[in-house]
């Protein structure tokens, strides 16, 4: 049976929408323009978060995949799912917000970069996961052919990874270098940002979570209904 | 004695060339996609080693797409896929000899894609024959590995079996760009201990797929 947690929702909701608000504020009052992109730059405080969620949403899948395999319950299944869809969502922005940044950074919108492929390779893998839940491949075994799926494609993410690495890679490194190259200020507002999507990713998942439960409960009562119809 | 598992690849192998076809559907197939984009060079001009590459590779990711569906629907259209499972045979067992097969049909299309992509796309080989195919038979492997688990999921499942297509070329990319990088370097005359780190990425994938191959295709290739 599925749990619904309306209260912890309407929490998530209003701390995403402070968040976002404060984030926003953060990111044009407060943090300074970098010297050298100008404006620009400022994509950053979105594509970071952005990127950041997205790999949690595709590890949220693994973990809940796995909970399949192992316990064989319903919501674990449906967890997967709308994580896969916060995380398609998530990785697409990323995508777009990072290349928009590439274009004004690189002079061009697209380049072969361990991360850039890594998520594009993802979002096509994901994209794919999600297009086969939608047409309910798998018929009675479907939760096990999706976890399975769920699994083997997580699976897959650190190779593409290396593969692109050995390729080439441009993409600046932030976290990994000591500072960054980014003043305190900006590093606030990085952190504010976080937050911010990280609220706004959990108030989607759970509220697609409830969407789904609702979903269910309502065929089961279609079933119900029609069983006592035919006796 | 036979292994249980070579005795389901030599099963397969038997059925699949018993009507005298064998994996006829993706060798056409192949040389259908090389001879295409052979159209878009104009007279004369020949494509890099690069491109050569990608498409000779595009092709096998094909055919192993093909191969696997035609695997697994011997078991769909004889209705043996309950005897298999309560064989005493390991059910792992089923998926190695099923991937064995795979990469015996895999080789036989490549017999015909490599000289196709020779005359049609002007890839040449130079003196590294024995590189390459040491390079096909580890991207080959991963890919039938692979195969091997993802079509055992379309089995049973009709014309939805061609939606896992969308998630099988993805995850091949890894090994595709290995298969790619290592034999232009070859084609180029890269010596194979600076193409080291190309090796250990497809050996890396291998290794991968197969442990969660082993773990997970029992969990798909079960009866209800």
């Amino acid at each position: 049976m599925f749990r619904i947690y309306p209260r912890m929702l309407t929490f998530l909701a209003v701390a995403a929408m402070v968040l976002m608000a404060v984030g926003q504020y953060a990111i044009w009052f407060y943090a300074p323009e970098e010297m050298t992109m100008g404006l620009v730059q400022k994509i950053f405080y979105f594509h970071l978060p952005l990127a950041w969620w997205c790999f949690v949403a595709f590890f949220g899948v693994f973990a809940a995949s796995v909970m399949v395999l192992w316990t064989g319950k319903e919501k674990w299944d449906v967890l997967a799912g709308v994580l896969a869809e916060a995380g398609v969502l998530f990785s697409g922005l990323a995508l777009i917000t990072g290349s928009i940044w590439g274009r004004a950074a690189w002079n061009t919108w697209w380049t072969w970069d361990p991360r850039l492929s890594t998520t594009l390779v993802m979002w096509f893998v994901y994209s794919g996961y999600l297009v086969l839940r939608a047409a309910d491949a798998g018929g009675a075994k479907g939760a096990r052919m999706r976890a399975v799926l769920g699994i083997v494609a997580f699976v897959d993410v650190p190779l593409v990874f290396l593969s692109a690495r050995l390729w080439r890679s441009i993409h600046p490194a932030v976290l990994a270098s000591r500072s960054g190259g980014l003043e305190p200020e900006m590093w606030t507002t990085v952190w504010i940002n976080l937050l911010a999507w990280g609220a706004l990713f959990a108030a989607l998942v759970l509220a697609r979570y409830h969407g789904a439960g609702f979903a269910r409960r309502v065929e089961a009562a279609l079933v119900r209904i029609q069983e006592k119809t035919l006796q | 004695m036979t292994a249980p598992w070579l005795a389901i690849a030599a099963k397969d192998l038997r059925l699949a060339f018993a009507g005298g076809q064998g994996p006829v559907q993706a060798v056409l197939l192949g040389l259908l996609l090389v001879f295409i984009f052979s159209l878009s060079a104009a007279p004369g001009e020949h494509f890099s080693p690069q491109q050569a590459m990608a498409i000779f590779w595009l092709c096998s990711s094909f055919a192993v797409v093909l191969i696997f569906s035609l695997l697994f629907r011997f078991e769909e259209e004889n209705d043996t896929a309950t005897a298999l499972l309560l064989s005493p045979l390991p059910v792992q067992g089923l998926w190695l000899g099923k991937t064995l097969a795979g990469l015996a049909l895999l080789a036989l299309c490549q017999v015909f894609f490599f000289p196709a992509a020779l005359v049609f796309l002007g890839l040449d080989p130079g003196g590294s024959l024995g590189g390459l195919a040491l390079m096909a038979l580890g991207v080959d492997l991963g890919l039938c590995i692979l195969g091997g688990l993802i079509g055992a999921m379309g089995h049973g499942q009709g014309a939805k079996d061609a939606l896992l297509t969308i998630i099988v070329f993805p995850l091949q990319v890894p090994l595709l760009l290995g298969g790619i990088r290592i034999g232009v370097g070859l084609m180029q005359g890269v010596p194979m201990a600076d193409l080291g780190e190309w090796f250990g990425l497809v050996l890396a994938f291998d290794a991968v797929f197969s442990g969660a191959a082993l773990f997970l295709f029992p969990h798909v290739f079960r009866g209800e």
